[in-house]
């Protein structure tokens, strides 16, 4: 019977694709990582990932895989954009839309804007750098005219859509320059045609129903401190009456009632008595209805931070913790709950989608200046969190400029953002330029300056590394062992959809 | 002239041929040994390279540990090596890609093939 060959037909025959003109194949940039002694995991440019068994990158290097023989491995290699049977592959603007798209988190410049309203604060927790315990306001709250210059600096960032986050000391202290400070940008906004999130951060300690009626008014989001359970919070937390964990409580279900669930959130600080208490940090926030929790890091900030051997003992203790306690969240998950770990996520989103994460830093370039900016209580300007705390040790290698002084211009695009620039991106690293994971990792010039005493740092000796490192490769292993697992990961990038 | 390597008095001494490690996979393979060694490349002769690492006094290695790093750095050197190739023979590629990612349409290219269009779309008009 003849066969018609029918218009409608979308594939043609299997031979029309086969674009092999001579036996062999030509590289696609990637990199390769050993992820246990039987498994080594290949990555391109993109973040597509392959774990082979191995042996089997060698076997890709040397053209040793057969089209034939090799069948469902050439396929993967080729569908995953590690091989070509073309010198330059007909796909490149496709892999190119995809970079483009990994990379479109740079594309809006500057969102987050952190204003130090006060460095004043009622707490002495003994892993702080910045605060004061005082009640002059002259000297340590930010004064209108540099809320104005900041606004208006915020006001000039190409991107439409900005956040300004109201840091301390303890930012309600100052609660009359948030009022003032959203009243004015709310004004320049509409004028300037731009979208500004509100977030204060705040221990909620000195809340009040007024307060929270005006954070309901204005839409502003609470993001408080909780580092576990009472023992480990009061602990962490000190203050007069150490009911730092009770005035925290109440605050969250006062917010929650009067703002809503979803309008706040709570952060860790991780300290050294905290890593000995990973499930039970994680039961507290789960108990307390929290969907998410993020383990964060032990901050290298103001402590022994240029001792190589306690840095990285520390950064064991602190993977111990992490596995310990994405286990426990895991198991939470097992059970029917959702309840998702942050770190974990930021990581995953990088791995298994096509898309950015904005998180500022984990980032390639770096967030700091790219994504964030910090106006401190004097009126300084700082790349990031971190740069201002270092700033309290008496290193200023990440001050912009000044309110008083210093132009938009001077400040995003002057000598000293230049610098920065030079070892903001993970791709032009010693170390990192040749790392599997460098898609899903970031640069951190500033924690590197912190820890190793110059923006460029050096790797095997960087905790940065050392952490992320396993981290990451971490969660692959859990994943590719689990496909349960998998599937929680899932739902942590995707969101709950029950 | 073959040389084998060995673990001299606290230094392990590998060589490897000129023509079959390129000089960069050697250094990116040794910036990973500067934690706990002193390291230096020189030639044994002219068609080998001499690679050695010697603790720092507060590695704090073991007698046993020797032979592991040995061979530690016998397969780094190697995945270093192949590593350097897929980052030569790619670079081309790696930049074309790049600057078509950040350019505003100057590198765009006419798709390769023909489209078809049976649902009739009429996507040429």
């Amino acid at each position: 019977m003849e066969v018609i060959d029918k218009v409608t037909r979308k594939f043609k025959d299997l031979g029309k694709y086969d674009l092999q003109s001579e036996p062999g194949y030509y590289l696609l940039p990637f990199r390769f990582h050993r992820v246990t002694s039987e498994k080594e995991i290949i990555v391109n440019e993109l973040g597509d990932y392959l774990i082979l068994t191995n042996g089997t990158f060698e076997r890709i290097v040397r053209r040793q895989i057969s089209k034939d023989l090799d069948a469902d491995l050439y396929g993967d290699l080729m569908a995953n954009f590690f091989i070509s049977e073309e010198i330059i592959n007909p796909l490149i603007d496709v892999l190119a839309t995809r970079y483009r798209t990994k990379k479109s988190f740079i594309d809006h410049f500057t969102a987050l804007h952190i204003f130090v309203v006060s460095l004043r604060c009622e707490h002495t927790c003994h892993y702080c750098q910045v605060s004061r315990v005082t009640s002059d306001k002259d000297q340590f709250d930010m004064s209108q005219v540099h809320i104005d210059k900041g606004i208006d600096l915020m006001m000039q960032s190409p991107n439409p859509n900005v956040t300004m986050e109201f840091q301390g000391g303890e930012a309600l202290l100052a609660f009359e320059n948030i009022q003032y400070a959203i009243a004015r940008s709310q004004k320049l906004a509409l004028a300037n045609n731009k979208t500004v999130t509100y977030v204060i951060c705040t221990n909620l300690a000195v809340v009040t129903d007024e307060i929270l009626e005006f954070c309901k008014e204005n839409d502003v989001l609470i993001s408080t401190s909780l580092d576990g359970p009472e023992f480990v919070h009061n602990e962490n937390r000190k203050r007069p009456g150490r009911n730092s964990y009770e005035l925290t409580i109440s605050g969250i279900e006062k917010a929650r009632e009067i703002l809503g669930w979803d309008k706040v959130s709570a952060l860790m600080t991780t300290s050294n008595l905290s890593l000995e208490y990973p499930v039970e940090i994680v039961d507290e926030y789960f108990n307390l209805g929290f969907k998410n929790m993020f383990l964060r890091p032990i901050s290298p900030y103001g402590f022994a931070v240029k001792n190589e051997k306690k840095n990285k003992y520390n950064t064991e203790k602190f993977l111990t913790f992490y596995k310990i306690a994405l286990n426990r969240i895991i198991e939470y998950n097992l059970k029917g709950s959702y309840f998702s770990e942050d770190y974990s996520t930021i990581i995953l989103k990088k791995i298994l989608t096509p898309f950015p994460v904005n998180y500022v830093d984990l980032n390639s370039p770096a967030g700091a200046i790219n994504n964030v900016i910090v106006f401190n209580y004097e009126g300084s300007v700082y790349a990031s969190d971190e740069s201002r705390m270092l700033a309290e040790m008496k290193d200023y290698s990440f001050r912009l400029g000044h309110l008083d002084t210093h132009s938009y211009q001077q400040i995003f695009y002057g000598a000293k953002a230049y610098e920065i620039a030079e070892v903001w991106t993970n791709e032009n690293l010693p170390g990192c330029s040749e790392c599997a994971f460098q898609p899903y990792c970031g640069s951190d010039p500033i924690h590197n300056q912190a820890t190793q005493g110059d923006m460029w740092g050096y790797r095997p000796t960087s905790t940065f590394c050392q952490r992320n490192m396993e981290v990451i490769r971490y969660l692959i292993d859990l994943m590719e062992s689990d496909k349960a697992i998998k599937k929680i990961f899932e739902r942590w990038i995707y969101g709950n959809r029950d | 002239m073959v040389f084998a390597n060995e673990i001299v008095n606290d230094e392990i001494i590998v060589y490897c041929a000129v023509d079959l490690y390129s000089k960069d996979s050697l250094f990116k393979c040794l910036y990973w040994y500067g934690d706990k060694f002193h390291t230096s490349v020189g030639f044994a002769d002219v068609d080998t390279y001499r690679i050695s690492i010697k603790p720092k006094s507060d590695a704090g290695l073991a007698s046993e540990d020797f032979e592991l790093y040995q061979l530690k750095l016998e397969r780094d050197l190697i995945d270093f090596n192949l590593r350097d190739i897929v980052t030569k023979e790619t670079k081309n590629i790696r930049e074309l890609l790049i600057a078509k990612a950040f350019s505003n349409g100057e590198f765009d290219e006419e798709p390769v093939g023909e489209i078809s269009d049976p649902v009739g779309f009429e996507i040429r008009k």
